[in-house]
């Protein structure tokens, strides 16, 4: 049977470049569609056994979380607990359910699928965010029993065997951290962006990505094997073993090449004419600090400091993190360590069940109809000024053991640089930090307002970091992650560029640094052009420092400038994009 | 017996999930059938999620229908559970 099965080739959305050989792991949001599957008459008796077992064990688990949380823990979460206990004895979970089984002869799991969708059909047209909020609650419950009907999914992603290809709904950040080469040959999802956050997390781990993949289709199927191509987005299955061969060729020369690059990764960042270029390492895992030194980086140009959050689901304490950022400090041996402040929020969410211990400072913000533009990275933490107070001492505790740097995420106006400026001042004071070893602090330039301000921002703020991914979205108002929109999202609109040379041309003015952080200042096509627009310190994932180094030593600063100069006479996208690879191909 | 009594929702979030909680506790040791209709929509007033399936504001007006043995005695403490805002005032 599994001999007979036959190659198939699907095309998708390449997101993250590589080649993944490896066996397929349905990975399961519990948000995916559930196939509905027809029971035979005589078992249904044992499908309704079945149900019943999962909703037991899920009022075990509430009953127990409710013993703890009565000990000790806040009232509002025990009584919350019993809420979902009374609904998990509602006649609508128990009797209504089984006779749904009963009546249309399905699956469980497709039965709560309808109801769920009932639910949200029912309360998301209501205007009361309130109400809105409530479906948690069902959600929650529903999750939990869904969870005891199908055990399985509840794999971890840093448990799966070796050479996994975990095929999925959407991935999400806090999951695709957790993956790692050896275990995690590939991903494939249905939704997705190229930009997305788990999209660049997968791209700096070297894990091919293919998006927009129908895999439901595929769940009927018998699979075998499957490669992933990240850079053509082909997905094959059960591939043929000519098919194989050609891939596994292809992946060893791609490991070559790679290992060719790394070898020459720690000669100086600098152009061919001289000009120094300086490279540093983007950082979601502070255990990484090794790897990216040995990938030659000059230091930490940005530490996305909320993973330590989306990581554990919960705000780290002061303590923790002076830990924490200590240990890199020192292990950076007096490397510069740019600590972005918790960008947290917008897409940046796990959802917190009610009984976790974080989950008020979210529920208080509650559901928001656009997220990208709402109350997240500084002003999330200026709203909750314990959580920024905490950080801000832990940093400034911490800068007594190396370069230490402070970047505030999604600045918008000069107010918010002089709030965490001032309290900066206050917690120094505290600690008794003299005023000449003030810590540096930094605006990421990511929202259109603080570019057109940056003159201003340059002026107050020590340096600056532009922040392409976001800046792009906000710039274009394109969504990065919406697959309709993703054809409107370039990299290159002659706007980007322009606002970029405004911005290198405010911080020259105010002799401050500014860097590049966001994922084109990884892509070897416009580093050239980069260069041209002034850019002279560059911050990417530590796997791409190799490739980075080894474009701008390709290149002389003047050349880059003309690149530059042309590029900016382009009017529409698709130009400017034709001109870039015309003349960047060398 | 079956009694009819209009209601008005009078606690500021509506009947969430903490006051439909309350309804299906309070509930508990009566016999009634106890029913709940807003707008066009009769529900099972022991369930918790078709209480919340009503998504009731703040100053909705609830028929409540109970039928049996002790519907009076029933309809006394409904009533007054939501007079008095299932404790939320």
């Amino acid at each position: 049977m599994l001999a007979m099965a036959e190659e198939v080739i699907l095309r998708g959305l390449p997101v993250s470049k590589g080649i993944g050989i490896g066996l397929p792991v349905f990975f399961s949001n519990w948000d995916e569609d559930v196939p509905q599957v027809q029971i035979p008459v005589k078992e249904i008796d044992r499908e309704i056994e079945r149900y019943r077992a999962a909703l037991a064990l899920s009022c075990q688990d509430v009953e127990g979380l409710r013993t703890v949380s009565l000990k000790d823990g806040p009232s509002e979460i025990a009584l919350i607990l019993s809420t979902h206990l009374e609904m998990m004895k509602d006649p609508m979970l128990t009797t209504a359910i089984e006779e749904k089984i009963r009546a249309l002869q399905c699956n469980t799991e497709s039965v709560f699928q309808h109801l769920i969708e009932e639910y949200k059909r029912r309360f998301n047209h209501l205007q009361d965010s309130y109400f809105q909020e409530r479906v948690r609650d069902i959600i929650d419950v529903c999750k939990r029993i869904l969870h005891h009907l199908c055990p399985l999914q509840r794999l971890k992603i840093g448990e799966l065997p070796n050479n996994s290809v975990v095929l999925t709904h959407e991935l999400v950040p806090s999951e695709t951290v957790e993956a790692s080469p050896p275990l995690i040959s590939g991903f494939v999802t249905m939704a997705g962006g190229i930009t997305s956050h788990a999209a660049i997390i997968a791209r700096a781990k070297g894990i091919p990505y293919v998006a927009n993949i129908d895999i439901k289709m595929f769940k009927h199927l018998p699979l075998k094997a499957l490669i992933v191509d990240g850079s053509q987005g082909l997905v094959i299955l059960n591939p043929a073993r000519k098919t194989l061969k050609k891939y596994q060729e292809i992946k060893r020369g791609h490991q070559a090449s790679y290992r060719q690059l790394k070898s020459a990764s720690h000669l100086r960042g600098e152009t061919v004419d001289g000009y120094e270029v300086r490279v540093f390492a983007n950082l979601e895992n502070p255990k990484e600090v090794d790897l990216i030194l040995k990938n030659g980086a000059l230091g930490v140009g940005l530490f996305r400091s909320e993973y330590l959050f989306l990581a554990k689901r919960e705000f780290p304490s002061e303590e923790e993190q002076f830990l924490i950022y200590k240990k890199m400090a020192v292990a950076l041996k007096g490397s510069p360590l740019v600590i972005r402040i918790f960008d947290i929020g917008g897409d940046k969410k796990v959802d917190l069940l009610p009984e976790q211990r974080d989950a008020h400072y979210f529920s208080k913000i509650g559901p928001e109809l656009n997220p990208a533009l709402g109350c997240r990275a500084i002003r999330f933490l200026l709203r909750f000024p314990e959580l920024l107070y905490a950080q801000l001492r832990a940093i400034l505790r911490a800068s007594a053991f190396g370069d230490l740097q402070i970047l505030i995420p999604m600045v918008s106006d000069l107010s918010e640089l002089r709030q965490v400026r001032a309290m900066v001042n206050e917690i120094s004071k505290e600690l008794g930090i003299p005023a000449k070893k003030s810590i540096p602090i930094g605006c990421m330039i990511e929202v259109p307002s603080s570019a057109i301000m940056c003159d201003a921002l340059a002026k107050e703020a020590d340096f600056l970091s532009i922040g392409t991914n976001d800046l792009v979205q906000y710039l274009l108002a394109a969504d990065r992650t919406n697959p309709h929109t993703v054809d409107l999202y370039f990299a290159t609109h002659p706007s980007i560029l322009r606002m970029i040379r405004m911005i290198v041309a405010s911080a020259n003015c105010a002799r401050k640094p500014v860097i590049i952080c966001g994922e084109c200042a990884a892509d070897p096509a416009l580093i050239p052009l980069l260069l041209g627009l002034g850019i002279r310190e560059f911050s990417v994932a530590a796997r791409h420092i190799p490739l980075v180094k080894h474009t701008i030593r390709k290149w002389r600063i003047l050349e880059a400038c003309r690149l530059a100069e042309g590029a900016l006479e382009q009017t529409a996208a698709q130009e400017l994009k034709d001109y870039i690879a015309a003349e960047t191909c060398r | 017996m079956k009694l009819v009594c209009k209601v008005k929702v009078k606690n500021a979030l509506g009947l969430h999930t903490r006051p439909a909680a309350a309804i299906v506790r309070l509930l508990q040791p009566h016999k009634s059938n106890v029913m709940f209709t807003y707008r066009d929509e009769t529900i099972n007033a022991r369930s918790i999620m078709s209480i919340l399936m009503l998504a009731a504001k703040k100053n909705s007006q609830i028929t409540i229908t109970i039928e049996g043995d002790d519907a009076e005695t029933t309809m006394t403490h409904i009533v007054r559970a939501f007079e008095e805002e299932f404790g939320e005032k």
